[in-house]
């Protein structure tokens, strides 16, 4: 690798030196004591902190409206990017510039904002409350919660890889023969699969650690709108250290599995194209 | 299949890119549209593949109208200028991608596809890369992989942008010559487009040659370079000098020589003026002495002998730059070195003189 190469720019050794020394600082010591913080606790304790009822249920919706949020970024992210990309309009670098808003929104004030919107009496709420949709104080308010801070994570990974993917292609499928969909379907997608599976990812790990925004949309009900970073936040606030930290390993290690598992997975099919 | 363009015009904004374009090429031409980038060509071979729409005029194929006939009907093979192929999909599949998408009723089965791919690839002789992906490839393999797959679906034409624009000078001496050969071989219509005005004189049977989205000359090889329609031409089709002079009493002086300028060549009114009279490098002679008649005073500025041509560099009496091929066997015996006076004396009676 790097190591075995005379490269121009010396320092492979300072540099992999520094990363990990920065990786540790930063993520790993900090997370470790999660770990140790666990390990006060007997197995049984442990057993009883993670699997109880009402943490089952808080995992159910974490995980199931982070997967629902990044799978609805996956899609409409895609048609942003593709809008920004391959069409001109009046206005278009001030959309581009929208599509950041929820990285750099403070998460409460978007947690307020959809609140106000999809509450009883609100712009959206008020249409939907009589057809029996209920978005705030709801599991589906989670979901619209955490797709708001989502967005921005797809759109930014699909949109160089779009901009990078000629028209030519597209020309090319289409002399050859192939109608719209199956030059989507067998030329375009293919190649943008990469990107949105890295898109997707990110937009999942950041809607499982999201609380700010989920906090003010959900009503925080046991049982029903809990979401996981919630429940440890209530936990602390019982001073039950121990059994939010018991909770967090497991968000931990479920939450490495599943990136870890769409990084392999992302690789594989980025292989492929290397170019 | 025959193709003719009808007064064709585009615009892209305010660039006029093709202005009232007629041509007709013939079936199984191998036609060069050659040009400088801007000149229109690239576009006008859009329009007749239908990924580009002209404002005015028409594109026949057979005599028929196409307005209608949307790119994946048209039956025409486009090879790009970087070659667009698919980088998830190895050889084999690039090729039978126009096979895989043909609607279910005329597909042809897996065994069919495989045969007909392998065909194509012996064709173009990379039967033994078809598991590569095309970043495994070197410029020429994916060219030639980028035509097999066009070849593939059978088309009636075959246009192709700048095909050999992106590689090098040897592969693309290569390449040009088995594209002559293929083309002798399976004889269909096919048009590329080309700035190099050497792969044009050796490969098409007629050159288009454009400037500025206008038709400035159609012809073979050897009429566009020996008798050039215009100074454009002649002064794109190779290197050329260009001596400034004057036009007067209907005679042709550059500097204070008369010339004399075969008629069928001068594009000289009666009027007085100025005139540019062109001259190939290798069409001029250096001798030592003047005879008197059209010599021009020159010298010698700097000399290359490498090549199979010896390229002297001079310095004409009224300060133009000239350029001068001789063989090897001449410039023992004239001796040459810089800094000495000689003269110029062209070596055909044919001069092409533009009037300005």
């Amino acid at each position: 690798m790097a190591s075995k190469k005379n490269n121009v720019l010396p320092g492979f050794n300072l540099t992999l030196g520094f990363t990990l020394a920065y990786l540790g600082i930063v993520v790993l010591i900090p997370l470790s004591t999660i770990f140790l913080k666990t390990f006060t606790l007997t197995w049984a304790e442990f057993w009883h902190a993670v699997m109880s009822p009402r943490t089952l249920a808080a995992y159910r919706l974490s995980f199931g409206a982070s997967l629902a949020g990044a799978l609805i970024n996956s899609v409409f992210g895609f048609v942003v990017a593709w809008t920004l990309v391959r069409y001109e309009f009046p206005f278009k670098k001030l959309i581009d510039v929208m599509v950041d808003l929820p990285f750099a929104l403070p998460t409460s004030v978007a947690g307020i904002t959809l609140t106000a919107i999809y509450a009883q009496n609100g712009w959206l709420g008020r249409f939907l409350e009589p057809h029996g949709v209920k978005v705030a104080f709801a599991p589906l308010g989670v979901v619209v919660a955490l797709t708001f801070v989502g967005l921005p994570f797809t759109v930014r990974t699909i949109q160089p890889v779009l901009e990078d993917l000629d028209v030519e292609y597209e020309e090319a499928a289409a002399t050859l023969g192939a109608g719209r969909l199956q030059t989507f379907a067998r030329v375009i997608m293919p190649a943008l699969i990469p990107a949105l599976l890295t898109g997707f990812a990110l937009a999942f790990a950041r809607a499982l650690g999201e609380y700010g925004s989920v906090v003010f949309i959900s009503g925080n009900m046991p049982m029903r709108t809990e979401v996981v970073p919630l429940l440890i936040m209530a936990k602390l606030e019982q001073f039950d250290y121990a059994g939010a930290t018991a909770i967090a390993v497991v968000m931990l290690v479920v939450s490495f599995l599943l990136l870890l598992g769409v990084n392999i997975l992302q690789r594989w099919s980025s292989q492929r194209l290397a170019a | 299949m025959s193709i003719e363009l009808l007064n064709i015009s585009k615009k892209f904004g305010d660039f006029v890119a093709l202005d009232n374009i007629n041509l007709k090429i013939e079936t199984g031409e191998l036609v060069a549209l050659l040009g400088l980038s801007g000149s229109g060509k690239t576009t006008l071979l859009r329009i007749i593949a239908g990924l580009e729409t002209p404002d005015h005029g028409e594109v026949r194929f057979h005599g028929e109208d196409t307005a209608d006939v949307r790119v994946r009907e048209r039956k025409v093979g486009f090879v790009f200028q970087h070659y667009a192929l698919f980088r998830h999909m190895t050889v084999f599949e690039n090729i039978a991608f126009g096979l895989r998408v043909l609607p279910r009723g005329s597909r042809p089965n897996e065994a069919e596809i495989s045969r007909r791919v392998h065909e194509l690839l012996k064709l173009v002789q990379l039967d033994f890369l078809h598991d590569r992906y095309p970043s495994q490839l070197s410029g020429g393999q994916r060219q030639r992989v980028a035509l097999a797959r066009t070849l593939a679906v059978e088309p009636k034409v075959l246009l192709l942008d700048e095909p050999f624009g992106a590689l090098d000078a040897k592969v693309r001496q290569e390449l040009r010559r088995w594209l002559r050969r293929l083309h002798d071989e399976i004889k269909i219509t096919s048009v590329f487009v080309t700035h190099d005005q050497e792969e044009a004189l050796e490969l098409a049977n007629r050159i288009v040659v454009m400037n500025q989205g206008r038709i400035e000359q159609i012809g073979s090889a050897e009429e566009v370079y020996h008798q050039p329609a215009n100074a454009f031409v002649y002064n794109f089709l190779g290197n050329v000098n260009l001596f400034h002079g004057r036009i007067e009493n209907g005679k042709v002086f550059i500097g204070d020589t008369a010339v004399e300028v075969d008629k069928t060549h001068a594009h000289v009114h009666s009027e007085d003026g100025k005139a540019v009279l062109y001259v190939r490098p290798h069409l001029l002679e250096i001798v030592t002495k003047s005879n008197g008649k059209q010599s021009f005073p020159a010298t010698v500025k700097s000399i290359n002998p490498a090549g199979p041509q010896v390229k002297v560099e001079l310095v004409a009496a009224w300060g133009d730059l000239v350029q001068v091929e001789i063989d090897h066997e001449r410039y023992q015996e004239l001796k040459l070195a810089a800094g000495a006076n000689v003269f110029l004396r062209p070596k055909e009676q044919k001069l092409f003189v533009y009037q300005i």
